[in-house]
């Protein structure tokens, strides 16, 4: 049909051979040694005082160390302090190491980590940890390696605020994720961050705890789940922990030599209740409600095992964990009994018309769905309809927030000191105050969480905290279901890895990639 | 022309006030606070109301949309809530990702289609015209959502030829540019086919035919010219929603675009970065609008725009 254009043919022959991918071999997208980890999400902003993104403060927790830190079993531990202990019920002191420097060569000091808390304090700034600091009265350089922190009044939570990661006393103030993020002394430094594209961290050759045995981190952003998956499956990714839809784990198992670990978390998923609503209100409706959820069956098949049952907010590895409290296990004929008690009586036996209607209001994440159909699938047989709302998660988010619903679901993450309680049942912590979002308000429960704040004897705390735990399991204001399982799926030449409860990365300084004939080779 | 020129400018104005106050009280009207993504659980309610104050958002609706109004006029599009850098720079940053995309789509789906088309309009009714057919229904009946995983699966994980995602050199783009441009390559495909074939008997054709020029000659420059303006018009809006983002493609394939970018902005409820990415959406449009009104021109200089 047509003669030969020898000037279009060559160049839409060119064209073709450049899309057709015939040869072109992918990219490398990181450089020789390092390790490629996958997220999700961006960190939005690196810098420990600012942080709040689970990725940022993951991340950060690489970049920067703190006075204390939560080791592998959970319970907190030395990092920067040599020494530490409390003067009185209100004064804590510490001794800090003396060989650690920041990225920049400086020594850290007491200077520093007073800088690092006076800067969160001061309101010019708008850290959203300033709240978190507010018992804290002064911080106090005793020596160039002591300090002193005074609070106003005994509050033993404060102790976890001794996390923070701390940064140069030069730094300049105000969050801004335009500038690269201060000097940190952790085992990494940051590199380069593209945004929406990877955040690149370098090994610190001279960090004080000894070297990072990898040239670098990159954490590739990927958003889709299944998109991480095909990633570490085609070897572009070397690492992911969590963030991964248990649908996939059977099938990575299956077709990869991956190794995957799956162990005890701290994330907490609950039911969260209006006790303001009529019937809700009532505790044989709560508890009702509880036993009619099959936990083992969504566990097992919607979850792959990627959970456990919960009996309340802290898992059995955090030190105040009460196992001796009521429980509610699925009994559907107990579910209901206890509603016949409460007055609300099946209409029509067997019949389609339920005792009555309930929404629940969930993000619509499709796993999220999925549960809230077996929730809805559950509580028919009991006689509740329930109403599956899903919102995207701004919307639903700021319903919850304002109390604007009958039941919800999300989750705790990082639960790490009991105080937790206080902010979410205490009568004091009803939105804005505090998380208490369901208004539960019981005076018991209430004198008992601030004397939990007040003590600081652990056993006696342990002994507060127990009681609580019983009340809170007895009384039903979230209904408990379960603790999210930390997963990891490493490629099977990496090594030394060990997960940590609460998600913290802090472990890949101690990862390489083994020299045997399915190691990674170095590029 | 120079008047038209003048006139679209003048439109300009207009047209993105039109969509930024559409946006500006859309966005405020959806549930969902700011304050509270940015700040977190932990932060107290004196700390939220502090933050609200200093970022203005405490104040009236309309004395905040005359803010922004005025930022606006003077080139500043704010800062980002969340992110707490420019917005303009937020935006530049990602935009080469999206135009190398967007381009790279229309580049494929036009090499793809108009020989598919040629070809079917020269052989209607044959094996392939059929063959066109179907791949013009293949192209159209599969969402991005599908074929993005197909084909990593296909070319990254079983043949391991390309790249799963991201975006670190020519061939991280090939995989999300096929995703984009077959959809678009098969609308291109239809249009210029039936396009072709209504052209194809006109007396101009006939005429040209027996002046004695050759096929090439006629298919080019006497049918192809005068089957060109369905197929601008076309190329225009699918290359302008191209630019305003392909959300599903920039997720599936992790590309760092202003889809993604706008996405993570209505998320976060980040006020000025959604209002900054909407402008930048309706400039695009506008853009190529106005790059289709110069095409339509050249493919048929009897079109004028001076009244």
């Amino acid at each position: 049909m047509f003669k030969t254009n020898s000037r279009f043919a060559v160049v839409y022959i060119w064209f073709l051979a450049f899309f057709s991918g015939c040869r072109v071999f992918p990219a490398t997208d990181h450089p020789p040694g390092y390790l490629v980890a996958g997220i999700e999400s961006q960190p939005l902003n690196l810098d420990p005082r600012f942080a709040t993104d689970a990725n940022s403060v993951r991340v950060g927790g690489l970049i920067y160390n703190s006075l204390l830190r939560a080791g592998a079993n959970g319970q907190l531990g030395m990092e920067l302090a040599e020494h530490w202990g409390m003067t009185d019920e209100w004064t804590y002191v510490f001794e800090l190491r003396r060989d650690v420097k920041f990225h920049d060569g400086r020594p850290l000091t007491a200077r520093d980590v007073r800088h690092t808390y006076e800067s969160i304090l001061d309101p010019r700034n708008r850290s959203p940890k300033r709240a978190l600091l507010k018992p804290l009265e002064a911080v106090e350089v005793l020596t160039p390696h002591r300090v002193r922190f005074r609070l106003s009044a005994p509050h033993a939570p404060f102790v976890e605020q001794f996390t923070l990661g701390i940064v140069p006393a030069n730094t300049t103030n105000g969050p801004s994720s335009s500038r690269p993020p201060p000097a940190g002394s952790g085992p990494f430094i940051f590199a380069s961050s593209d945004p929406g594209e990877k955040v690149v961290l370098k090994a610190n050759p001279s960090y004080w705890d000894g070297a990072p045995k990898v040239a670098g981190l990159v954490f590739k952003i990927v958003p889709d789940a299944m998109v991480r998956v095909l990633e570490f499956k085609h070897g572009s990714i070397d690492f992911l922990q969590n963030d991964i839809e248990p649908d996939m784990l059977p099938w990575l198992r299956n077709t990869t030599a991956a190794s995957v670990d799956t162990r005890q978390g701290t994330t907490f998923q609950y039911i969260g209740i209006n006790l303001s609503h009529p019937i809700l209100r009532h505790r044989n409706v709560r508890q009702a409600i509880a036993h009619a959820i099959d936990r083992a069956q969504i566990i097992r098949h919607l979850l792959k095992d990627l959970g456990t049952p919960a009996s309340g907010l802290l898992s059995p590895i955090n030190w105040a964990y009460e196992g001796a409290v009521d429980s509610w296990p699925h009994d559907p004929e107990r579910a209901k009994r206890l509603l016949d008690e409460a007055g609300f009586a099946d209409p029509d036996g067997d019949g389609p018309r339920p005792r009555f209607e309930l929404s629940f209001k969930t993000t619509n994440i499709d796993l999220r769905r999925r549960i809230a159909e077996a929730f809805k699938e559950q509580l028919k047989a009991v006689g509740i309809e329930l109403e599956i709302r899903g919102y995207e998660w701004g919307t639903f988010y700021s319903d919850v927030k304002k109390g604007n619903f009958h039941l919800f679901s999300l989750a705790w993450v990082g639960v790490m000191d009991p105080d937790v309680y206080f902010q979410i049942f205490h009568s004091r912590s009803i939105p804005p105050h505090g998380d208490n979002r369901g208004r539960y308000a019981n005076p018991a429960l209430d004198r008992l969480l601030e004397r939990g704040r007040r003590a600081v004897d652990t056993d006696e705390r342990r002994a507060i905290y127990g009681e609580v735990q019983k009340i809170v399991a007895r009384e039903l204001p979230y209904i408990p279901l379960w603790w999210v399982k930390n997963v990891t799926v490493q490629q099977p030449a990496l090594r030394g890895f060990v997960p940590y409860p609460d998600g913290d990365l802090i472990s890949l300084k101690n990862v390489s990639f083994s020299s045997s004939p399915g190691g990674r080779p170095p590029s | 022309m120079k008047r038209y020129l003048l006139r679209r400018i003048a439109l300009l104005l207009p047209t993105l006030l039109g969509a930024s106050t559409l946006v500006f009280f859309l966005i405020h009207a959806v549930p969902g606070d700011p304050v509270e993504v940015m700040l977190g659980e932990t932060a107290g309610a004196a700390d939220k109301e502090e933050l609200r104050r200093s970022l203005g958002l405490d104040r009236p609706l309309h004395t905040q949309y005359r803010n922004f109004l005025a930022g606006l006029l003077a080139g500043d599009l704010g800062l980002s809530l969340y992110e707490r850098s420019s917005v303009a720079e937020l935006i530049r940053a990602r935009l080469p990702a999206t135009f190398e995309l967007a381009l790279c789509a229309l580049l494929l789906a036009t090499s793809l289609s108009f020989p598919l088309a040629f070809l079917a309009a020269a052989r209607r009714g044959a094996w392939q015209d059929r063959g066109a057919l179907l791949f013009s229904l293949l192209g159209l009946s599969m969402p991005n959502f599908w074929l993005g995983p197909l084909l990593m699966i296909l070319f990254s994980i079983q043949l391991g030829w390309l790249p799963v995602s991201g975006r670190a050199g020519p061939a991280h783009l090939i995989l999300p540019a096929i995703t984009l441009g077959l959809g678009m390559a098969a609308i291109l495909t239809r249009i210029l086919r039936a396009s072709l074939l209504r052209v194809r008997h006109e007396d101009y054709v006939q005429a040209a035919r027996a002046k004695g020029l050759s096929e090439t000659s006629v298919w080019l420059k006497h049918m192809l010219r005068n089957a060109l303006l369905p197929v601008i018009t076309v190329m225009s809006l699918q290359f302008g929603s191209l630019l305003a983002g392909a959300v599903i493609t920039e997720t599936i394939f992790s590309w760092p675009g202003i889809g993604r970018l706008t996405v993570q902005a209505i998320q976060t409820r980040d006020y000025p970065l959604v209002q900054g990415c909407v402008l930048t959406i309706a400039l695009s449009y506008i853009f190529v609008n106005f790059v289709a009104d110069i095409f339509y021109r050249l493919a048929d200089p009897r079109i004028t725009y001076d009244d």
